[in-house]
Formats: C-alpha cells, sequence, structure tokens
C-alpha cells in the first residue's frame, strides 16, 4: 500500500472515529433515546468504531498476508462474548434464584417482606397493631374468615392433636403470602403472621383440605 | 518498623509442626546432595551453560521432564497419605491427620497434578517433539521458551514454599473457591501461596502457548499444509490455542482474588455488593478448557502410537483432526457443568448440560477412528501400545461417568461425591497420564538415543492399571452410595471403610507400579548397549523426527527437509537418499533472562504474599528492566557455518555405535527383568559397602 | 530403512532451501509481529474478565453512589478524544517510520506520547478525586470493578509510554534501524489496540451509567 492510500485510511478512520464518538455521547447527555433502546444503541457505535479502527488503523483485512491475524481476532471476539454475555445471563439466572445478602435486603423492602430468618426487615417490622388468634380445632378453622388491618398479625394455632400443614391459596394451587410459604404445624405450635399485603388470602390445610380459611386485609 | 522490613514474616512462620519440619529437612536435604554432587564432579559451569541457560528447546523439554517426574512424586505422595486418612479414620479414630491439614493435602495434591505435573509433561512433550515434526530447528521465540520454563519453575517453588516459611498451604480446594479463599475465613497465608504459584506459573504458561501456536502456525518445512502435520503437532496446536483463549482468563481471575485479599476489594466478598458465585463462574470459564488443554495433546500422542504399530495410517486422518478441533472449540462452551447445583435454574443447566453431552460425539469419534485403524493392521504390541489400550478402557468408563454427570438431574445427586473423583481421575490419569508415559516410551530412543526396558515396562503397566481398577472402581460405587469428596472422617455404619482400604491398596500398587518406572529407566541405561538405537527410527516411524538421529543435534536437520505428504518420513523412505548436504544455521545464543526474571517474578510473589511492599516493588521495577534490556538487545543468534556443521556431523557418525542386526530388536527372551535388575543394584552396592568406594566420592 | 548413527548420513531432502539473511530477517520479523498480536488477543482477554465483572457488579453500590452520581461526562469525553487523536497521530508517525524519515517520527511521536501523558493526566486526577471523596477501590463491588478495569487500561497505557520513551530516546541514539522500526509496529499495535478497548470503556462505563 502506497504512503498516500495508508494515510487517507488513517485520516477516514479518525474522523468516522470522532463522528461515532459524538453521536452515543449527544444520545446519552440529550437523552434523547432511552433506556434499553439508547443501551443498544451505544453498544452498535462501540462495536462499529471498533471495526472502523480495526480496519483503517490497524489495516485488517485489508491485506492478505494479515489473514491470521484477522482470523484470530474474530476467535478472541467470539470468546470475549461467551465471557461477558454468558456470565452475565448465568449470574442474573443465578441472582434470581440464589441472592446475595444484600440484594436479598433490597428485595424484601422493595417486596414488603416482614422478616427473613427470624430477622425482622422490611415494612412493618415487629409487628404492630391487633393480635388475631386463628384456633385449629376439631378439623375446622375458627374462625373461618378474618377481617384485619395492614401490620396487624394474625396467629394460626393449632389446637388439635393431628400435624397440619398450613399452605396458602387453595389445593393445588398454592401461593405465597408475604414472602412466606406455608408451614407444618405441630400440635400445639403456632405460625406468626404479619399482615404486609393486602388483600384476600385463602388458606388451607394441605393433609386435610377439609380445612380452608381466608382472611382480609384492609388498609 | 520490622513490618516495612519483613512485612507479616515472623518467628511463627519458621517451620514448628511434624509435616513442615519434615518437609523442609527433606528438600533441604535432596538439593544438599544434589549440590554436593555437582560440586564434586565440578559441573556447575557445565549445568549453567548446557542446560539452564540453554534455549534449546530439547534440553528446556527434558528439564521439564524431570521436573515434572519430581512433581509427579510430590503428589504421588499427598495422594497415598489421603488414602491412608480415609482407610483408618472411621468412628472413633481421628486418623493420623488433623482436619485442616487434610484439606491442605488434597488441595495441594490437586495444584500440583494439573499444574505442576500434567501441564509440564505435556509442555515438555510439545517442546521436544513439534519442532521435529514440523521440520523446524527451533522454537518461534528461544527466549520466550526459557522465560516459560523458569516461570514454571517459580510456580514450583512457591507451591513448596510453605514448607519452610508459613507452614500452612490453601485448605479451600484445588481451585479455592469464594468466600472460602476469602480473607475472612482463610485469613492465613496458604491462599496468597496458592494464588502466586499459580499466577507465576500461568504466565509462563500463556506465554510458551503463544509461543507454540507461533511455531506451529509461522515454521513449518516447505511444503507442510496444515492438513499434512502430525497428528501430534494438530493435538498441540488445538491445545495451545485453547490455552491462549484461557489462561487469560485464569490471570485476571487471580488477581481479582489477590485483591480482594490484599487490597480489600469486594468483588468475590460476601459483603459490599460482592459476588462470590461470580469466582465460580469465572474459575470454571478457564478450568473446563484447562482439562481439555492437557488431554487434547495425549490424543494426538495416541494417534501417532496406534498408526505407528498397527502399521497403518490413521484410519481417516480428516475426521481425527476434526474431531480434535470440535472438542478444542466445544470446550468454551460447557463449563456449568462444575456448578449445576449452585441454582442458575433449570433453562440454563439444560442447555450446558446438553452442550456437555454433544461434546462425547467429536471425542468418541476419535476413539472409533482409532480402533478403525487397529482394524487389520499388523499391530506389535510394544508398552506404548499396551498404555493406549489402557487408555481406551479407562478413557471410555470416566467419559460415561462425565455423561453421566453432565445430566443436571443426576449432577443433584453425584455432584461432589466420590463418583465425581473417580470420573475425572480415569480420565486425567487414563488419558492425560497413560498419553504421557506412552509418549515418553515411544519417544525414549528419540531424546535419549536408548529404547527402554520393555520388560519392565509391562511390569509397570500392568501394575498401573491393577492398581488404578482397584483404587478408583470402587470409588465409582462409594460415590453412588452417596460418599461425599474430601472426607476425612465417616462414620462405619455407612459402611465405606471396606472400599476405602481396597483403594488404598490400589494405591499402594500404583506406586509400585511407577517405582518400576524409575526401574525401567534404571535398567535401560544398564542396558544401554543392547537398547541403543542406531538408526534413529527404531519403530519404523511415520514422521520426521524419525528422520533425525538419536538423540537429535542441537540444531534438529543439517537443511530444512521439503515435505509433499502426510507421514512425511514414510514417503521419504521410499526414495533413493540423497548426498548429505550442509548449510549455515543460524542458532540462537544462551541466555540468562529467563532465570533472572522468573527469579524476580518469585520475589514479587513473594513479597505479596507477605505483604513486604519494598520487595515487590523492587521485584517488579526489576522485571521492566530485565525485560527492556533483552528486548533492545540485537545480539542473540550466532551463526554455525556449513563447514562447522559437516564437522560435527561427520564427528558424531564416526563416534556411532554400528547398527545391530535386525533380530536383536525383536529377541527379548534375554531382556532384563525386574529381579535381575534388583540383583544387579544389591550387588552393585554391597560391593560399593565391602570394597569402601563410598570414600571416593 | 533409519538415517542417523553409523548408516548413511544426512536427511532424505528433496531440495535445499537456501534462505538469504533479508529473507530470514523479514520472516522473524513477520514471525515476531504475528506472536505479538497473538499476545494483544491474550491481553483482549483479560479485558473481557474485567469488563464482564463490571457488567455483573457495576449495580452494587452497597448504598453508596452509582457512576450515575459520580461520573462527569465531558472529562470522559475529553479522555475519548485525546486518546483517539493519539492513535491518529500515532499511524502517522507509523508511515514516516517506514519511510525512514525520523525527524518526522520524533514529531508525530512525540505528540503521540503528550497526547498519551494528557489522557493519563485526566485519569488520574479523576481518581485521586474519588478518593478525596471517600469513594476507593475498597468501598463496594461497583468501584471496586471501576478502578480496577479503568485503572488496568491505565497501567496499560503507561507501560505503552514507557515503551515509548525508551524507544524513542533509542531512535534518537542509534537512528532509525530495521530493528527500531520493527517495535515502534509493535507499539503502535499495542497503541491502536488500547484505544480500541477504551471505546468499550468509555462506552460501557462512563455512557452506560447515565442511560
Amino acid at each position: 500500500m502506497s504512503k498516500d492510500s495508508h494515510i487517507k485510511a488513517y485520516i477516514i478512520g479518525f474522523i468516522l472515529s470522532l463522528v461515532f464518538t459524538a453521536i452515543p455521547y449527544y444520545l446519552v447527555v440529550t437523552q434523547a433515546i432511552k433506556g434499553n433502546v439508547l443501551l443498544g444503541a451505544i453498544l452498535g457505535f462501540a462495536m462499529a468504531q471498533m471495526l472502523i479502527q480495526i480496519i483503517f488503523f490497524l489495516h485488517l483485512g485489508r491485506n492478505p498476508k494479515l489473514y491470521w491475524q484477522l482470523g484470530f481476532f474474530v476467535a478472541t471476539f467470539g470468546a470475549v462474548l461467551v465471557v461477558v454475555a454468558g456470565s452475565l445471563v448465568i449470574i442474573s439466572h443465578l441472582h434470581h434464584n440464589m441472592m446475595p445478602q444484600d440484594l436479598t435486603d433490597k428485595i424484601a423492602g422493595e417486596e414488603a417482606v416482614h422478616e427473613i430468618h427470624g430477622e425482622a426487615v422490611g415494612t412493618c417490622p415487629g409487628g404492630t397493631g391487633k393480635v388475631y388468634m386463628i384456633n385449629l380445632k376439631n378439623d375446622a378453622a375458627s374462625p373461618r374468615h378474618t377481617d384485619a388491618k395492614l401490620c396487624d398479625t394474625i396467629i394460626i394455632y393449632n389446637a388439635d392433636s393431628e400435624a397440619r400443614d398450613i399452605e396458602f391459596g387453595v389445593h393445588e394451587k398454592h401461593e405465597t403470602y408475604a414472602g412466606e410459604s406455608g408451614t407444618t404445624l405441630r400440635p400445639g405450635r403456632n405460625m406468626v403472621l404479619t399482615l404486609t399485603e393486602l388483600g384476600t388470602h385463602k388458606f388451607h390445610d394441605h393433609l386435610l383440605d377439609d380445612i380452608t380459611g381466608d382472611f382480609t386485609v384492609t388498609p | 518498623m520490622k513490618e516495612i522490613l519483613i512485612g507479616k514474616l515472623n518467628m511463627h512462620a519458621l517451620p514448628h509442626e511434624w509435616f513442615t519440619i519434615g518437609g523442609t529437612a527433606a528438600f533441604g536435604a535432596l538439593a544438599l546432595v544434589a549440590i554436593i554432587i555437582i560440586t564434586r564432579m565440578k559441573r556447575w559451569k557445565w549445568l549453567w551453560n548446557e542446560w539452564l541457560t540453554s534455549v534449546d528447546p530439547k534440553k528446556i523439554g527434558i528439564m521439564y521432564f524431570l521436573v515434572a517426574g519430581f512433581m509427579l512424586l510430590r503428589g504421588g505422595l499427598d495422594a497415598i497419605m489421603i488414602w491412608l486418612q480415609q482407610a483408618l479414620s472411621v468412628d472413633g479414630s481421628q486418623g493420623y491427620l488433623s482436619a485442616d491439614h487434610f484439606q491442605q493435602i488434597f488441595t495441594a495434591h490437586g495444584n500440583i497434578m494439573v499444574f505442576f505435573v500434567a501441564m509440564a509433561f505435556i509442555f515438555g512433550l510439545i517442546n521436544y517433539i513439534v519442532p521435529l515434526q514440523i521440520g523446524a530447528r527451533d522454537l518461534a521465540s528461544p527466549f520466550l521458551n526459557t522465560l516459560g520454563f523458569w516461570l514454571y519453575i517459580g510456580g514450583v517453588i512457591m507451591v513448596n514454599m510453605f514448607f519452610a516459611l508459613g507452614g500452612e498451604y490453601a485448605a479451600t480446594g484445588w481451585l479455592a473457591i469464594a468466600p472460602l479463599s476469602g480473607k475472612e475465613f482463610s485469613p492465613g497465608v496458604g491462599v496468597d501461596y496458592w494464588i502466586w504459584s499459580l499466577q507465576i506459573s500461568g504466565v509462563g504458561t500463556t506465554l510458551a502457548a503463544i509461543n507454540f501456536v507461533m511455531t506451529i502456525l509461522k515454521m513449518r518445512a516447505p511444503g507442510m499444509t496444515i492438513w499434512k502435520m502430525p497428528l501430534f503437532t494438530w493435538g498441540s496446536l488445538c491445545s495451545m490455542l485453547m490455552a491462549v483463549s484461557v489462561f487469560p482468563l485464569l490471570t485476571a481471575t487471580l488477581f481479582l482474588m489477590f485483591f480482594d485479599r490484599y487490597i480489600g476489594t469486594h468483588f468475590f466478598t460476601m459483603s459490599g455488593g460482592g459476588d462470590p458465585m461470580m469466582y465460580t463462574n469465572l474459575i470454571w470459564m478457564w478450568g473446563h478448557p484447562e482439562v481439555y488443554i492437557l488431554v487434547i495433546p495425549a490424543f494426538g500422542v495416541f494417534g501417532e502410537i496406534v498408526s505407528t504399530f498397527s502399521r497403518k495410517p490413521i484410519a481417516s486422518y480428516t475426521t481425527n483432526v476434526l474431531g480434535m478441533i470440535g472438542v478444542a472449540v466445544m470446550s468454551l462452551s460447557v463449563w456449568l457443568h462444575h456448578f449445576f447445583t449452585m441454582g442458575a435454574g433449570a433453562d440454563v443447566n439444560a442447555f450446558f448440560g446438553l452442550m456437555t453431552m454433544i461434546i462425547a460425539i467429536p471425542t468418541s469419534v476419535l476413539v472409533f477412528t482409532w480402533i478403525a485403524t487397529m482394524y487389520k493392521g499388523r499391530i506389535k504390541f510394544t508398552v506404548p501400545m499396551l498404555w493406549f489400550l489402557g487408555f481406551i478402557a479407562l478413557f471410555t468408563i470416566g467419559g460415561i461417568a462425565g455423561i453421566m454427570l453432565g445430566v443436571p438431574p443426576a449432577d443433584f445427586q453425584l455432584h461432589n461425591s466420590l463418583f465425581l473423583v473417580a470420573h475425572f481421575h480415569s480420565n486425567v490419569i487414563g488419558g492425560v497420564l497413560f498419553g504421557i508415559f506412552a509418549g515418553i516410551t515411544f519417544w525414549f530412543p528419540k531424546i535419549a538415543g536408548i529404547k527402554l526396558n520393555e520388560r519392565i515396562g509391562r511390569n509397570a503397566f500392568w501394575c498401573w492399571i491393577t492398581g488404578f481398577c482397584l483404587a478408583f472402581i470402587p470409588m465409582y460405587v462409594l460415590g453412588l452410595m452417596g460418599a461425599t469428596r474430601r472426607l476425612d472422617h465417616y462414620s462405619s455404619s455407612t459402611g465405606w471403610q471396606p472400599f476405602y482400604i481396597l483403594m488404598l491398596i490400589g494405591g499402594i500398587i500404583i506406586m509400585i507400579g511407577v517405582a518400576l518406572q524409575l526401574a525401567q529407566i534404571l535398567a535401560s541405561i544398564i542396558e544401554r548397549k543392547r537398547l541403543v538405537d542406531t538408526t534413529g527410527d527404531p519403530w519404523n516411524g511415520r514422521s520426521l523426527e524419525w528422520s533425525t538421529p538419536s538423540p537429535a543435534p542441537s540444531y534438529n536437520f543439517t537443511v530444512i527437509p521439503t515435505v509433499t505428504t502426510r507421514d512425511a518420513f514414510w514417503e521419504m523412505k521410499k526414495q533413493a537418499l540423497p548426498k548429505p548436504q550442509y548449510e549455515d544455521i543460524r542458532i540462537p545464543k544462551n541466555t540468562a533472562s529467563g532465570i533472572y526474571i522468573s527469579l524476580f517474578a518469585f520475589l514479587a510473589g513473594f513479597g505479596f504474599v507477605w505483604e513486604i511492599v519494598w520487595l515487590w516493588v523492587v521485584s517488579l521495577i526489576a522485571i521492566i528492566v530485565c525485560i527492556v534490556l533483552r528486548t533492545f538487545n540485537d545480539d542473540t543468534e550466532y551463526t554455525l557455518t556449513a563447514a562447522e556443521v559437516q564437522k560435527l556431523e561427520e564427528a558424531r557418525q564416526a563416534k556411532a555405535p554400528k547398527p545391530q542386526p535386525a533380530s536383536a530388536d525383536d529377541a527379548d527372551e534375554d531382556e532384563m527383568g525386574i529381579w535381575d535388575l534388583i540383583k544387579i543394584v544389591v550387588a552393585w552396592a554391597w560391593g560399593v559397602v565391602r570394597r569402601r568406594e563410598w570414600r571416593k566420592w | 530403512m533409519g538415517l542417523g548413527r553409523g548408516t548413511a548420513p544426512g536427511v532424505a531432502q528433496v531440495v535445499a532451501e537456501h534462505k538469504t539473511p533479508i529473507d530470514h530477517e523479514a520472516e522473524a520479523s513477520d514471525r515476531v509481529l504475528f506472536g505479538f498480536w497473538v499476545y494483544l488477543m491474550t491481553d483482549l482477554l483479560m479485558f473481557s474478565v474485567l469488563f464482564a465483572v463490571y457488567a455483573v457488579l457495576h449495580g452494587n453500590t452497597a448504598g453508596g453512589p452509582s457512576g450515575r452520581e459520580l461520573f462527569s461526562q465531558p472529562i470522559a469525553l475529553t479522555e475519548t478524544l485525546l486518546l483517539l487523536t493519539s492513535s491518529f497521530t500515532c499511524g502517522i508517525g507509523m508511515i514516516a517510520a517506514r519511510l525512514g524519515n525520523k525527524k518526522q517520527v520524533l514529531a508525530w511521536f512525540g505528540v503521540t506520547f503528550a497526547l498519551g501523558l494528557a489522557f493519563l493526566g485526566f485519569e488520574i486526577k479523576e481518581f485521586i478525586q474519588f478518593f478525596q471523596e471517600g469513594h476507593t477501590l475498597r468501598s463496594n463491588a461497583f468501584l471496586s470493578s471501576f478502578f480496577t478495569l479503568v485503572g488496568t487500561h491505565g497501567l496499560h497505557i503507561t507501560s505503552g509510554l514507557l515503551w515509548m520513551g525508551i524507544t524513542l530516546g533509542y531512535v534518537v541514539k542509534r537512528g532509525l534501524n530495521n530493528h527500531l522500526v520493527r517495535k515502534l509496529t509493535l507499539l503502535s499495535l499495542f497503541w491502536h489496540f488500547l484505544d480500541i478497548v477504551w471505546i468499550f470503556i468509555f462506552t460501557i462505563v462512563y455512557l452506560m451509567a447515565f442511560v
């Protein structure tokens, strides 16, 4: 390649790079587009500028003698994508299932979860307001229906002589309440619920699904 | 003030436990004996000039073998200690090792075997054989070659340093998963030694891998296109391309772990937003390709051996090569199978489980091409061929176990059980180690000029395979019964003790096999007149390395050959021999820069371990200075004129022994057996004692 | 039928290729260039780990300020423009080197050096400002990964400047010979590579913080 074509290549590359730097910068500063579209745009411009610099500054792809280098670069770039994208995908899946402490605290705060592993956290710490008792006696829940206010407490007590597995929702379609799934109550044990979620919620005994009940939480 | 001078070093760091005192004493004694022998024989200058500063890949290859062999014994000792503990520590008995010590032993065992034995043997083979196979005189960068070797030595010293100073190694498992390896849970220097031994030798590996890739891609003989390269060269190329891709990942991850421990960053900590799971993710991104880096050259070795001893070209060259490439490329997409149970969920697990199973396809294609090569061949069951057959059996068993483990629901049961341990040992021992043994036996005549004693070699093989089956088949069973790995103590109600005892016996038989291998070398040296390789081509080989004398001269070839086909030497043998030709040869000069840079790298690592700031600052600056001095040094080669080459060649031929009649190769009734060797050694020792010859030493 | 000790000497060659010293030089140059390129690829992979870690951890501020609150967009743009221009002047300097023009080499690489130094100056100033405000490597995972990623790039730039200084010194002392032109070629590869990495740092660290 002659000296002139070389200089031209560098000048073209330089000007294009300037343009491809200015545009994403401008887009971000003015927030002309937002969110994932903006993210995609700036990443796209970055890739484009990388290609420009590879072609015009590093002369890859224009010199048949440098084909090995081009091959190596493509392979490396592929590996880089695997490392970065692979890590992002895997870690986001892991976080969804197995969160470290900080994130757990954050989500607990956001979803109004009251207690985790015995530690009070989130809204209504410690529980405030009235306490309502629901007794499981003679194969029935009494009272079957309870009305309560937000941040009140319900205690479900197993007064029978058999174990009860209290789950939320209806039988075969279990739900959670305030981050808690149900639990097995041996005779004489109880379950304490701080009412941090609004609405009407059902519960039942998973072992003897005749036993059902519900409670309504209003603000 | 003391802290500025010697960092965290204190009196407590000196050896004060039985194993640190023992280890320091053992290494010290060995070093002392070596120093005494070299001094008495007045060989210091020779050692420095001929070996330590050499840039000849053949010499560097031999040095790799020697150190790797020594580390094999060191790692094997760890294995025996583990087996012994597990056979003894049932119910009330605590065995003879504390829990913490036991954890350090299995950590060291894993590190040493993977990094300082397997990688080193592979690098030794590639160094010696690949230039000969492609018709080159040297590697692309002789300087990087010696630098890579000495950085490896720096790692070897670092991983053993704790005996003398520090008293503890990492007790975290061979990959030191976070957060157990963080400062909070491993406050001592053990994990720091772990980090720096791997970091220093890892950089050496990366540089050596770059060198090998450059050599294979740019320095082949004229006419040798990439589709005419021998299989071992192909295996080395695939493996070294992978090494170039993934060792930087290890380097970066180790730095991040180091920063967490030394500076207090929050990459993998449990607080401050750190994510320990990211460490597991990153380390296995390196860790999985690493095991394929180890085994693909072994695949190449076996391809050479099976075609040479079946006296047929490999059944399908293209299929075999594509198989190796396939395994190499796909190995970068399976790493999550090492942590299915960490909780990424069914979608992610399913993808990686599928990829793990798919990678079995090219691997089995390779096995079928080797077996197809044997079909209708005229097979000669030499010792390398025995190692190959053992490999087929063990590697396949291990591979099938691997497929089972690759099914995520099954893995939830088998993860970190002894089933896993049996699986990877089947593949690493059956694949990598047997490949190394086969390769060394196969190329021993080329390296040393003599063949190895076949009879004791066969004994060694049978001990290895019997011992292996006894040691690891019960391990599969134990794993399925629920035994976890890394247990230092268990209850007799599990019913496991008989199995552990069986495994210990298997381990002892393996050790007998190792002793027999050492005996094999000794016997071959004693019998060297009978075993000498006079032609350079003792096995009727197919590739270019067999066209050189045994051992090859430092410049490999007097004139670089031109190649026209695969199995280049096989074709050349069919033609008439031309007259010898000579030309000027550029030979790289020896250099000590590799030694100096590695020395400062070791000192920097030591400074990081013990937080001696001035030491690592000075050492890092010294490394930069050494590199600058070396790269701006233009005077790195000298020329051997054609006349000088001719004189050397004629002198060598004059000294060479006369060729033996062909029948001597096949007659092994009078071959030395192990009992013959023992009688000879005992007689020699008795003679020395009786005639008080030891006074002369 | 082997060849070696005692029997027919030499190797079954068909043709002996005679390499002239110039061929040898050219081959060696080509090899070194190729090897250095492979090394750059390993460096890129090291950076990929740092990028992956930043991408995963950049949200973990443990209650502290995020990039949006800390970064200055104009400074990031300035650094980008400085480095980009230095990459351009480096390229022009290489053309001069291949033409053997010592004065132009010193001029253009001198400008490259100055621009690189200015880039470093801005970066160091930014780091010091963060430290003084109490935002250090040890504060949280976001800052750990920020400082490590950007700092590693800065260390590479520093090495490049050191390399440039020493090489230019040799050019002054020994004049432009083949070896020095080869060194400058490798250096310019390194420098362009660092600018490419910076594109991604600029985008993923500084721009993405404001998305």
